[in-house]
């Protein structure tokens, strides 16, 4: 009997605490009679049957008087927020911004940095043999650098990876960047579509079957399949999910497609971050891209510009793998210079190797360029959570406070600590889940918003806020922690004294322990210490973008505008290809508005770059990476329609034509490095273009000048005219530099163009501030996110003061106003308020500036023109928060100051 | 405390039914409930005690029946027990429960479904 009885008291333990409390002892009678008397009369079977019944009650009556306290405590939880609509406001509301902050930026942090590829097979076992950080094209002789793997390969290149590495059981190469085309299906209008040129195997390694038709074959390689896949989202939104787009044919530049297949849906390539609309075969390049043929190596020249995608095959480690891709591609690269290269030449070109990469999260440059931003705002937005949490535990501690009665009462009448706890916690619960709610609903809008801001920079980017299973637990977990930091801190602390002891103190008129205040002090300190680091990186990125956009370029940066039109397209051959640009030159000079203009292979922030090997008469390379410069080729008076002034000597002329003397412009930072202590007017420098040398004397010097990137030291560059350059003529930029009103210029610059041959296309047409805008958007886009997050910290920290200080001088009414009876002025009063202040303060941001140094030290890639421990930024800081944290002071000061002592010590 | 209304606790729980009838005639601990349910009704119901005072802490809060500050059997020597009554709530609901089954009787008998008495 002794062992049936505790085998029953154990069975109890399923119950809620409150109703073993108040029916344990009754059922524990009501079933050692129910026992005995089956013992009695029955036999085991009636005691079994008792056994399985109390069995039975624990597994399913147990449960329900569980829900029901839960049911109870909801219940209460939301009489209490309806009947404090404000706190309930402010407490949902910081949550809410909290937590969807975080949610959003996880949400981006883990698209662009961690999640593998949507809707590919077994994405983890891909590899790839090309850079995946990297997206573009480069042609020439060579990469251009020696110092390490490749970032792109060449079709011939790819082919013979994919014919002969044995390692791999299947490879694919796509196009690494995105095209954003004109296209036209039939019987429509021209429109933009995100197009990508891909090999025939290029759905079957990435595992991928087609929703409706077929996908690319294998077969698709040998020969020119004018066929187009396109994607299930493409599907749906231009096509309406419509069957009967299979066979439909389009027109892309100079080819006419036909649709033969729908990508499976939630596929979106191998390239994280992007969406094409149109996947085509990589075999109608040369009709589909005309700039030339890339399928075929013309010697010397090879065009590198895919991306390599394979699968290892079972069992292949993949530095076998690399040795292997390693050895095919050496032999490629011998095969190729061999026939023309010497021998230190050969040495050079052929210090290039292959690095395989995982590839389970696909290519993407969006993930290198915004890997620190993305990491820093997920903690950014992480300390704003802390920081929203310590001001509502702050909160909740002043309730509580108010609540004590409550509470005391609660205790003295049998209620247990635990079921108050319990309550207390599913109160916060509850606040938490509706600040969740909310914030997941604004987690869908930041994403929104993030992407778009991103896209500024990279215009390719496109990514849509996926509530996945990781998302989801994220943001739960984020509501866990929060309730865990905010709700069980305050219902421990306001559950801590014994009934009586508070009883006593409310009687006293106090409104709340010693333990809570100190409790609600540390709070307000470590808010002020988590705000700081916040201000100071917000602080740095401001004065970042500020430098950015005040950075002299050594040109003035306005009534300049930049135009491409691109002659291939146009159809034109070789000879009408060279005396386009002057004839066009003409034609733009003399339009009205017009104050100057010229043109260059580059342009001016295009993006792109070129660069050759040169030998500087007087110069020793000191290596073989120690003989490459930058180059552009350029019209005469460039450097006069930028504005860029010469230093020495004088600028490129009318008169530097192919005929004329050779002749070239260097800047600042080439005679730094190749001339240094010499006058470099009238020496020589000397390219080498296959077998081709040409020697040019240096005319001009001309002043450093930013024509490409904003960051980082001016690259030494020399400009040779066009006409006298070496190098295949490409479509150049044409600079028009304007005397006022832009807009009405470019117009009449598109009308001129037109005018000249109707179906020459305009590629691109933009003034220099709509090119430099991109470049700095990212920088813009992080200054803004983090003043946005250091201002929510701030006002959260003010919000957090003040109310522990309105608490703590309600809680001294009576000692204020004896000391106020006494004779102490109202200046008095404030200035010993605001001392006891100081202490607080002044720990907060002491702790808050070991922190900020750390977290500047994380962005310090970020920053430009500014150091990481820049003084003023965190004396502005600092500043600030002092102002905030006096102000916020001040006012319950003020009240306190103002208290009329009779009525403070009746209430007393 | 409780709803005024007996209706909307209706139909009644099969449990809470049988314990307001137990303490239609006199109150009764919770032993005592049970063992009057089972012999009204030959064994064939036998509450547990899992199921017995789940029901009356929720009689309780409902208002249909009410504790006893003390044991209404002086002779008792029991004092662990606790006693419960009907209150004239319960008794309400219990009518309202009972009028409820009778008009649900009535009509099956008036279609035809069962014999009619």
């Amino acid at each position: 009997m002794p062992r049936a009885k505790s085998i029953y008291r154990a069975l109890l333990y399923c119950y809620p605490a409150a109703f073993r409390d108040e029916y344990g002892n009754q059922m524990f009678l009501m079933f050692a009679e129910q026992l005995g008397e089956a013992r009695r009369t029955g036999g085991r079977l009636e005691q079994a049957a008792l056994w399985a019944r109390a069995t039975w009650d624990a597994l399913t009556i147990a449960p329900k008087e569980h829900w029901h306290v839960i049911f109870q405590d909801l219940r209460y939880a939301i009489r209490g927020m309806a009947a404090r609509p404000g706190f309930t406001a402010v407490a949902v509301l910081s949550l809410a911004l909290g937590i969807g902050a975080n949610t959003a930026i996880f949400s981006l942090w883990h698209g662009v940095l961690h999640s593998p590829l949507p809707g590919v097979h077994k994405p983890e076992q891909l590899v790839m043999l090309s850079n995946p950080d990297n997206s573009g094209m480069w042609t020439g002789r060579w990469i251009g650098r020696a110092d390490g793997p490749r970032d792109w390969l060449s079709y011939a290149e790819f082919e013979q990876l994919r014919d002969h590495a044995g390692s791999f059981s299947a490879m694919m190469a796509s196009e690494s960047s995105l095209n954003n085309w004109r296209v036209r299906f039939e019987g429509g209008d021209w429109e933009e579509a995100r197009t990508r040129l891909v090999s025939g195997g290029y759905f079957q390694v990435l595992g991928v079957s087609p929703a409706i038709g077929r996908v690319f074959a294998a077969a698709d390689d040998h020969a020119e399949t004018p066929s187009a896949i396109i994607s299930y989202s493409y599907w749906q939104r231009r096509f309406g999910g419509r069957p009967d787009v299979l066979g439909r044919t389009l027109t892309v530049r100079k080819a006419v497609l036909t649709i033969i297949g729908v990508a499976a849906r939630g596929f979106i390539g191998e390239t994280s971050g992007q969406q094409p609309d149109l996947w085509l075969p990589l075999r109608m390049q040369p009709v589909l891209i005309l700039s030339g043929d890339w399928l075929h190596e013309a010697p010397p020249t090879k065009a590198m510009w895919l991306h390599v995608f394979g699968r290892l095959r079972p069992g292949v480690t993949a530095t076998r793998a690399e040795a292997q891709a390693n050895a095919i591609f050496q032999a490629g690269l011998e095969a190729f210079y061999a026939p023309f290269a010497s021998e230190e030449q050969r040495r050079d070109f052929l210090d290039q190797h292959l690095k395989i990469h995982p590839a389970g999260r696909g290519a993407s440059e969006t993930r290198h360029a915004f890997s620190e931003s993305l990491t820093a705002l997920l903690g950014a937005v992480g300390v704003l959570l802390l920081i929203a949490c310590a001001n509502l535990a702050n909160l909740l501690l002043a309730r509580g406070a108010a609540r004590k009665t409550e509470m005391a009462l609660r205790l003295s009448l049998g209620a247990s600590r635990g079921r108050l706890i319990r309550q207390l916690v599913t109160e916060s619960l509850a606040l938490a889940a509706m600040g969740s709610a909310a914030g997941l609903l604004l987690a869908g809008f930041l994403h929104g918003a993030l992407v778009r801001m991103i896209a500024e920079s990279d215009r390719a980017f496109d990514m849509s806020f996926a509530l996945d299973p990781l998302v989801l637990a994220f943001a739960v977990a984020a509501t866990l922690v929060a309730v865990l930091l905010f709700g069980v801190l305050p219902a421990w602390q306001v559950t801590k004294t014994g009934a009586g002891a508070s009883l006593r103190e409310q009687s006293r008129g106090a409104t709340g322990s010693l333990g809570q205040m100190r409790w609600g002090r540390f709070l307000v300190s470590l808010q002020l210490a988590l705000s700081l680091p916040l201000l100071v990186g917000a602080g740095l990125l401001v004065r970042t973008v500020y430098n950015l956009q005040r950075l002299d370029l050594g040109y003035p940066a306005q009534h300049l505008l930049l135009v491409r039109v691109d002659s291939r397209e146009a159809g034109y051959d070789t000879a009408r290809r060279a005396s386009l640009p002057r004839q066009l030159l003409a034609t733009l000079q003399r339009i009205p508005g017009v104050r100057a203009a010229s043109f260059s292979e580059l342009g001016i922030f295009s993006g792109g770059n070129s660069s050759s090997a040169i030998e500087v008469e007087g110069y020793a390379p000191k290596g073989t990476n120690d003989r490459e410069s930058s180059l552009d080729e350029v019209a005469p008076g460039y450097f006069s329609t930028l504005g860029v002034r010469i230093a020495l000597g004088r600028e490129i002329l009318d008169s530097d034509r192919a005929g004329a003397p050779k002749v070239c412009v260097i800047n600042e930072a080439f005679a730094k490095r190749f001339f240094v202590g010499r006058n470099p007017i009238g020496m020589h420098l000397t390219t080498d273009y296959g077998d081709v040398r040409t020697t040019y004397q240096v005319v001009g010097v001309a002043r450093n000048a930013r024509t490409q990137g904003l960051r980082g030291d001016v690259e030494p560059r020399y400009f040779l005219p066009a006409e006298q350059s070496p190098f295949p003529a490409n479509s150049p930029i044409f600079l028009i530099r304007t005397a006022a009103g832009s807009a009405t210029v470019m117009t009449a610059v598109r009308t001129s163009i037109q005018r000249m041959d109707a179906a020459l296309p305009i590629t691109s047409a933009t003034s220099i501030e709509e090119r430099i805008a991109p470049l700095t958007a990212q920088d813009r886009t992080t200054a803004q996110l983090a003043a946005v997050f250091g201002l929510v910290a701030l006002t959260l920290a003010a919000i957090g003061l003040y109310g522990v200080l309105s608490y703590g001088i309600a809680r001294r009414t009576g000692e204020i106003a004896v000391r106020i009876a006494l004779g102490a002025q109202p200046g008095r009063v404030i200035s010993m308020i605001l001392c006891e202040t100081t202490w607080l303060v002044a720990a907060g941001l002491a702790v808050g500036a070991g922190l900020a140094y750390a977290a500047s030290r994380l962005i310090h890639s970020s920053l430009y023109g500014v150091a990481p421990e820049d003084p003023l930024t965190l004396l502005v800081a600092v500043g600030l928060l002092l102002l905030v944290a006096v102000s916020a002071a001040y006012v319950p000061a003020r009240k306190a100051s103002r208290l009329d002592p009779m009525a403070g010590l009746r209430r007393e | 405390m409780h709803d005024p209304k007996p209706d909307s606790l209706l139909p009644l729980p099969t449990a809470v039914f049988h314990i307001l009838i137990a303490l239609a005639d006199r109150d009764r601990h919770g032993y005592s409930i049970m063992q009057d349910v089972a012999a009204r009704t030959g064994g064939k119901v036998q509450l547990s005690a899992g199921t017995l005072y789940s029901s009356i802490r929720r009689m309780l809060e409902q208002g249909l029946i009410e504790e006893l500050a003390e044991s209404p059997d002086p002779s008792s020597t029991d004092e662990r027990r606790r006693y419960y009554r009907l209150t004239r709530f319960g008794k309400r609901a219990a009518v309202a429960e009972v009028e409820r089954l009778t008009s649900l009787v009535q009509q099956a008998r008036a279609t035809g479904l069962v014999p009619g008495a």
